[in-house]
């Protein structure tokens, strides 16, 4: 199956334009293909607190004092601090005794579109300011909201990656409130009737959940409905604000939780885990570092098992986090807070808070006082929208496969770490793993294991897994930051797939050693080297790993061992049942030894410790033996 | 709240008027654009003149440029960059824009006195009634220029009023008006002259600024209905012959509620008259017609003199022309008037949010205010830019959406906007083409409708009732009537907006003795026919043969 871009899929179903690229070079994932092994996934006793030991020291706890938590933590980071010691452990601030913590959150992300949601103003980031701008845009008097369909194409496979239910009848509504980035006084949205609901998320441990959540936990999406951005704001010196309208009127949806989140962390991989799948279906133009993607979260809190029975605390939102950090930072500060108002006798105010990045705690932006009644009415210019079944069927079938599929596919077939290929998916907004296909895909063709048995998994997939780990972990050393390495989406970079396809081939042949392909790719990276002229290149400055013979191997190792009759002793002892562990360590002494005694680019450290050792055992220990 | 007096605020500026002076006038125009100095070749890109009331933006190529005022502060020096689909649509067919007329802030008012650029006034005096007179020339020997005395002078109506008297004074040919809950109708039936108000989605309202806009539609007036029956229909064309082709085939793009062409033909198949302006006899029109008289709209404050002249106009279409007139109910009626002033106001709050001093209008400076600092930034620049009766809209508006008041208002006019047009489908013969066609079963209806069982479930083609229930009241007066009797002048045009149906004021001779505006002689009314949804064509011609029948009569005495 494979994942069309929105851009192109629109260009298709609304103008029947055909891509340039052809679909030879559509982007094909290979998991398609995947066997469906039978993951059990061990299940670990859900729901159950382990206690980290240093959440909260005992004696605060233990101890009957009166003085409020805040208080204590204050003092306890302030005994830290003296310690030189850093502030205790985010992973270790998950929960807090007594107390239990629920989170639901708020995203808004902006769909990615050719069009605004009600003009056919271009949509655009980081364009000249106010030069994508119509009349509706700004509320020009007697101007109208034209809905541009299209917009419902990312809306849809958004919803759908997060397995809602589409409604097949939608409708907008205006939500007032003023404010100057936002023209007519109020934003059309979707509140009454969204086009999504009953969807959900499943978070692993390899999300980053909390470890007090288990393996995997399960997140209710209440729904997802449409919205219009506002303008953006620039601060000038002097109290002067700038807005430019290109944003105004964008397409956003807004993703709502049902309050089911229970720890700070998991509620950073929620956010995290959202955009991996809004990028994965094309839906969302930019991630949430580059202000594509912002959260709002709602926090409430309540004695664990109390007599305050089942209902929730009275929540607080804090609006606007715009990094995953910055959502788990904020709900454990809010968090603390709450508890420390509650311990002290205080009660909650439902009010409405912030938070800035490095902060420690959230301030309050307006209570409920200030809170405005957004006084929803149905846009009377705007017709409902109906969704066909079809359209919905279109989309789900070509929506091609899901992140967590992936990365399954990646763990067991290819044998990776479930880090590496997490990491592999979401580098470069996903087009890392799109550059791994690329390259995975030349060394295939270039090693003769094409997919000739239709789609058949080869026994041996160490091919692959080399691949990965030098597209993850040798092209990362190449530069400081990921962006350098210029990954377009399709998946290439400075270092062509096909290079470094070629570099890798010869690699798993054992042609070259690591040190050699290592320089190779710097050399491609560089410039130094054609990316189509690897072999020549070897050939050239004649880098082949020309390997010893066993014979020589051997005479190398039984040179080294002359004089070592002390370490060889180690090994005897070991033989004999004297010490307990292998002494690996000497062996590695002694291999080193080797690699310094001969010609280093024509030895491979693994074969010197392999005939290293059968010497040892086959000649040098027996000798001492009769010694 | 005082609706005396002129709401304080900016002078607007006025592009002069021929004479360059502003006295105490009709005050009809609150810009102008000048008389052409040479006689222009007699084009054929200027048939007829137009008036354009000033919430329908206009844009212009002589200098000085009108602004689009809606007669708010707000926006008195606000230049539209785009003009309206219906003023591009009208220039195509020959229309020269004389001017922008004056108008309730916004569209809300029923008497043209809410405005920055003050109050309208007809040149009609309880005494001097106007002749109908069928060749008028323009000018219609009124000088705009005369001074009135003001304790005499007649209230225009509104919101359109401007609109109305630029038609009755001869200085436009057509004008252009907004009808929202019978802001053209009601003008039209004080002033003597005819106002349309089309199907809603017929017209586009790309241009107009909104003041409802589930409700608004652009209506026009003119001196009589055959011209508007050439323009929304199509006919001949000037002096040349040539044909042009009827606004209700074009749509819209641009206006999302404006019905798309296959909804326009789809809607026209079932309905008569959409193939041209046929030449017929107005008894041939007439005849066999079924004509309906809402018992509803036969209220205690109807004045007597209306009730005859309608009496008399029902008899006539009866007796002289052999049209048939039964009583029909519509129950939901007296709940209309309530459901308007619930919706209207809700939807006038949220259009006019974008009103805020930053864009449009001044900001209010003097008092200090910060969003940031807790608060409001808009508040004094929104209370100085608004006249009284919009504050009193936008403040109705906000609470009946706000969260405690919306179920028990804003929901509930919603329902009685539905029975209100199932009222109307049940007494039509024909269908609503926008709605699936609804069996009443008679058990189903209401007590109050099976009293009037006795005529049966009679269905007819048009209503015909009062437009307004009393003549033009005197501009004093008005001025000291209090809101809610303001609004009660709607009760008759409301339910027609609320259901979206197509409605036309005509002029009918009223014997105003015992009108309460007292004098002798012979005032005009409004008699005001309704016909089911995209019925114009049929509506069009049959007002323009009623009101034939009353130019007969008058003559007959």
């Amino acid at each position: 199956m494979s994942r069309i871009p929105t851009t192109e899929l629109s260009r298709y179903l609304l103008t029947g334009r055909l891509s340039r690229r052809g679909c030879l070079n559509a982007r094909l994932p290979r998991i398609a293909a995947l066997r469906q092994a039978n993951r059990t996934s061990p299940s670990r006793a859900f729901g159950t607190r382990v206690e980290p030991a240093t959440a909260v020291p005992s004696d605060a706890t233990a101890a009957p004092t009166t003085a409020p938590l805040r208080k204590q933590l204050k003092e306890q980071a302030k005994v830290l601090k003296a310690s030189g010691k850093r502030k205790k452990n985010k992973a270790d601030n998950q929960t807090v005794p007594g107390w239990e913590l629920t989170v639901g959150i708020e995203i808004h992300a902006q769909l990615n579109t050719a069009r605004k949601l009600f003009s056919p103003a271009a949509t655009s980031f980081n364009d000249k300011p106010n030069s994508h701008v119509a009349l509706f845009d700004v509320a020009m008097p007697g101007s109208q909201p034209l809905f541009q369909p299209e917009t419902l194409i990312p809306a849809v496979r958004a919803a759908l990656a997060l397995n809602c239910a589409i409604q097949p009848v939608s409708r907008f509504d205006r939500k007032h409130y003023f404010h100057w980035d936002q023209p007519a006084g109020y934003q059309i949205t979707q509140y009454y009737h969204p086009f999504a609901r009953d969807g959900r998320v499943v978070l692993y441990a390899r999300d980053g959940i909390a470890p007090e959540d288990g393996d995997r936990v399960e997140i209710g999406i209440r729904q997802v409905q449409m919205e219009q951005d506002t303008a953006k704001t620039t601060a000038q010196p002097g109290g002067v604000h700038w807005l430019d309208f290109n944003r105004v009127g964008l397409p956003l949806i807004e993703i709502i939780t049902l309050p089911q989140i229970r720890h700070p962390a998991t509620a950073a991989a929620f956010v995290r885990k959202v955009q991996m799948l809004l990028a994965s279906v094309d839906a969302c133009v930019l991630g949430m570092e580059a202000g594509g993607l912002r959260a709002d979260v709602n926090v409430s809190v309540r004695r664990t098992g109390g007599a305050d029975g089942r209902e929730l605390g009275t929540r607080t939102e804090i609006k606007n986090l715009s990094s995953f950090k910055a959502v788990e930072d904020a709900i454990i500060a809010e968090r603390d807070r709450q508890i420390a108002v509650l311990e002290a006798g205080g009660v909650i105010e439902g009010e409405t808070r912030g938070w800035s990045l490095g902060s420690t705690e959230t301030r309050r932006l307006r209570g409920k006082e200030g809170e405005v009644d957004y006084r929803y009415m149905p846009d009377p210019d705007l017709g409902p929208v109906v969704i066909g079944d079809d359209l919905v069927a279109h989309l789900a079938s070509s929506m091609g496969v899901l992140p967590d599929a992936e990365i399954d596919g990646l763990i067991e077939k290819y044998g990776l770490s479930a880090k590496d290929a997490l990491s592999l998916m979401t580098l470069d907004d996903g087009a890392r793993i799109q550059y791994f296909y690329n390259v995975l895909d030349a060394l295939e063709a270039r090693l003769g294991l094409g997919d000739e048995n239709g789609g058949a998994i080869a026994p041996d997939q160490r091919h692959a897994l080399l691949a990965a780990n030098w597209c993850l972990h040798e092209l990362g050393k190449l530069t400081e930051f990921p962006s350098d390495l210029g990954m377009t989406p399709e998946g290439e970079c400075h270092v062509p797939s096909v290079a470094l396809a070629a570099i890798l081939s010869h690699l798993h042949r054992k042609d070259i050693t690591a040190k050699v392909a290592k320089e190779l790719l710097w050399g491609i990276f560089r410039g130094e080297i054609p990316a189509d002229s690897v072999t020549q290149t070897i050939d050239a400055k004649n880098l082949w790993f020309n390997e010893l013979s066993e014979a020589e191997y051997a005479q190398l190792a039984d040179k080294v061992v002359e004089g070592e009759d002390k370490v060889v002793g180690e090994f005897l002892r070991f033989k004999q049942g004297k010490a307990r562990a292998y002494p690996q360590g000497k062996l590695m002494f002694l291999v080193g030894k080797m690699m310094r005694a001969g010609t280093e680019q024509r030895m491979d450290p693994a074969s010197a410790e392999r005939v290293l050792r059968a010497r040892l055992e086959d000649v040098h220990i027996p000798r001492l033996e009769a010694r | 709240m005082s609706t005396r007096g002129r709401p304080r605020g900016l002078r607007l500026r006025h592009v002069c008027s021929s004479t360059g002076q502003q006295r105490r006038l009709l005050n009809h125009f609150i810009s102008k654009v000048p008389e052409p100095t040479e006689p222009s070749p007699p084009s054929t890109s200027s048939r007829f003149t137009l008036a354009v009331k000033d919430n329908i933006a206009t844009t212009t190529t002589t200098t000085p440029s009108h602004p689009t005022t809606c007669a708010s502060p707000f926006l008195s020096t606000y230049h539209s960059p785009f003009e309206a689909t219906i003023v591009t649509q009208l220039r195509a067919r020959g229309a020269r824009l004389v001017g922008k007329t004056n108008l309730d802030e916004f569209g809300m008012g029923s008497h043209s006195t809410h405005s920055a650029a003050g109050a309208v006034s007809q040149p009609r005096t309880p005494s001097s009634p106007p002749q109908p007179d069928q060749n008028q020339t323009r000018h219609n020997n009124i000088n705009e220029d005369d001074e009135y005395n003001d304790l005499s002078l007649l209230s225009a109506g509104g919101s359109s009023g401007g609109s109305a008297v630029a038609v009755l004074t001869g200085q436009a040919d057509v004008a252009l008006g907004t009808d929202t809950g019978g802001s053209v109708r009601l003008p039209a039936a004080y002033c003597g002259v005819v106002g349309y108000k089309p199907s809603y989605g017929m017209l586009s309202r790309f241009g107009v600024v909104p003041y409802a806009n589930s409700l608004d539609t652009v209506g026009l007036l003119a001196r009589r209905a055959a011209t508007l029956q050439e323009l929304m229909i199509g006919g001949r064309g000037g002096k040349d012959g040539e044909r042009f082709q009827g606004l209700w085939r074009e749509g819209d793009l641009r206006d999302p509620t404006c019905l798309s062409a296959a909804a326009r033909a789809r809607c026209a198949k079932g309905r008569e008259g959409y193939d041209g302006v046929a030449e017929r006899k107005d008894g041939d029109v007439l005849r066999g017609l079924k004509f309906g008289l809402p018992l509803e709209y036969n209220i205690e404050e109807l004045d007597p003199g209306i009730r005859d002249a309608w009496a008399e106009a029902a008899r006539t279409l009866q007796d002289r022309f052999g049209a048939r007139v039964v009583p029909v109910s519509l129950p939901s009626t007296r709940h209309a008037l309530a459901a308007y002033y619930v919706i209207a106001p809700a939807e006038a709050s949220s259009n006019l949010a974008k009103y805020d001093g930053i864009r449009y209008g001044t900001r209010d400076t003097e008092v200090a205010s910060d969003a940031a600092a807790g608060g409001v930034l808009y508040a004094a620049s929104r209370g100085k830019g608004f006249g009284d009766e919009v504050k009193r809209r936008i403040l109705l508006g906000s609470y009946t959406l706000s969260s405690e008041a919306m179920d028990n208002y804003f929901i509930k006019a919603q329902r009685v906007r539905r029975l209100v047009r199932r009222d109307f489908n049940r007494v039509f013969a024909l269908d609503n083409p926008l709605h699936e066609p609804e069996t009443f079963d008679l058990a189903d209806l209401d007590e109050s409708i099976a009293l009037e069982d006795k005529w049966g479930p009679e269905e007819v083609d048009f209503l015909l009732c009062p437009t307004a229930p009393t003549l033009a009241p005197k501009l004093d007066d008005v001025m000291n009537q209090n809101s809610v009797d303001a609004y009660m002048n709607d009760v008759f045009t409301v339910p027609a907006s609320l259901a979206g149906l197509p409605a036309i004021s005509i002029p009918m001779p009223a014997a105003s003795g015992k009108a309460t505006n007292g004098g002798d002689g012979v005032a005009t009314a409004g008699l005001q026919l309704i016909g089911q949804y995209w019925d114009d064509a049929r509506l069009l011609a049959v007002a323009d043969a009623v009101s034939r029948t009353f130019d007969s009569t008058t003559l007959a005495r």
